[in-house]
């Protein structure tokens, strides 16, 4: 199971650029549905690209669910050419995301984030309004299955 | 108020505590419910810090394993 708390130090620590994004994200604000990874979405500048590939460096990162034949190298190289990475890592299963459906990329999601703290440091996360529009963009089976909480969530948190 | 607030005032908590029973007819909380969301476990969610809904789901993944690895004991 992921140990959320240490992944994102790890991640706060090296001063890595990313928002807390899909289900996860929904939990802090208030979602009751459980997920056992985080996804978070990355900024894809070369520095900090170089801060997530030298973060991660200690943690194992490979490739979920891919057979151990399968060639993988996490450097910055491998994520400048790749977008979106799905990792196990030695603190859990860990979502990188350059890019996300009905979103688009870090500075999109970035800019109506919130900050909350979280183990006792602030730590960025995705709007509720843009989870909601992730997921309907997904349009997974699991992703629809989760609206309408969310979309109730929202109505029950809508300023008075 | 927000949803990452943290925890609710007692006022807030009890107006939500009625929208969640008596949701208006055709609001979102509604439609949640008619679909199947039990939003109750949302409401006490509400109720936690944003780290406390961390700490809480991780148990239950936790409990859940436990479960599932009981199971498979069982099963042998």
């Amino acid at each position: 199971m992921t140990n959320f708390k240490a992944a994102l130090e790890i991640l706060r620590n090296a001063e890595v650029n990313f928002v807390v994004v899909g289900a996860y994200a929904g939990v802090l604000h208030g979602s009751s549905q459980l997920t056992r990874d985080l996804d978070i979405c990355y900024e894809r500048t070369s520095q900090n690209i170089k801060r997530l590939v030298t973060a991660l460096a200690s943690c194992n990162p490979r490739l979920r669910g891919a057979p151990s034949s399968v060639p993988f190298l996490f450097d910055e190289r491998t994520v400048s050419h790749g977008m979106n990475f799905t990792l196990e890592t030695d603190f859990g299963d860990l979502d990188l995301l350059g890019e996300l459906s009905g979103l688009g990329q870090f500075p999109d999601v970035a800019r109506d984030a919130i900050s909350i703290e979280l183990f006792g440091q602030p730590c960025r996360v995705a709007s509720l309004d843009a989870i909601i529009r992730s997921k309907r963009a997904a349009g997974r089976a699991k992703d629809l299955n989760a609206l309408p909480e969310l979309e109730a969530l929202k109505e029950m948190t809508r300023k008075k | 108020m927000s949803s990452v607030a943290g925890k609710l005032t007692a006022a807030e908590q009890k107006r939500l505590y009625e929208l969640v029973l008596n949701p208006p007819l055709g609001s979102k909380v509604e439609a949640a419910k008619n679909y199947g969301v039990d939003l109750t476990l949302t409401l006490r969610s509400l109720t936690l810090t944003p780290t406390e809904r961390s700490q809480e789901m991780e148990s239950a993944l936790l409990l859940m394993e436990e479960i599932q690895k009981a199971a498979l004991r069982i099963d042998r």
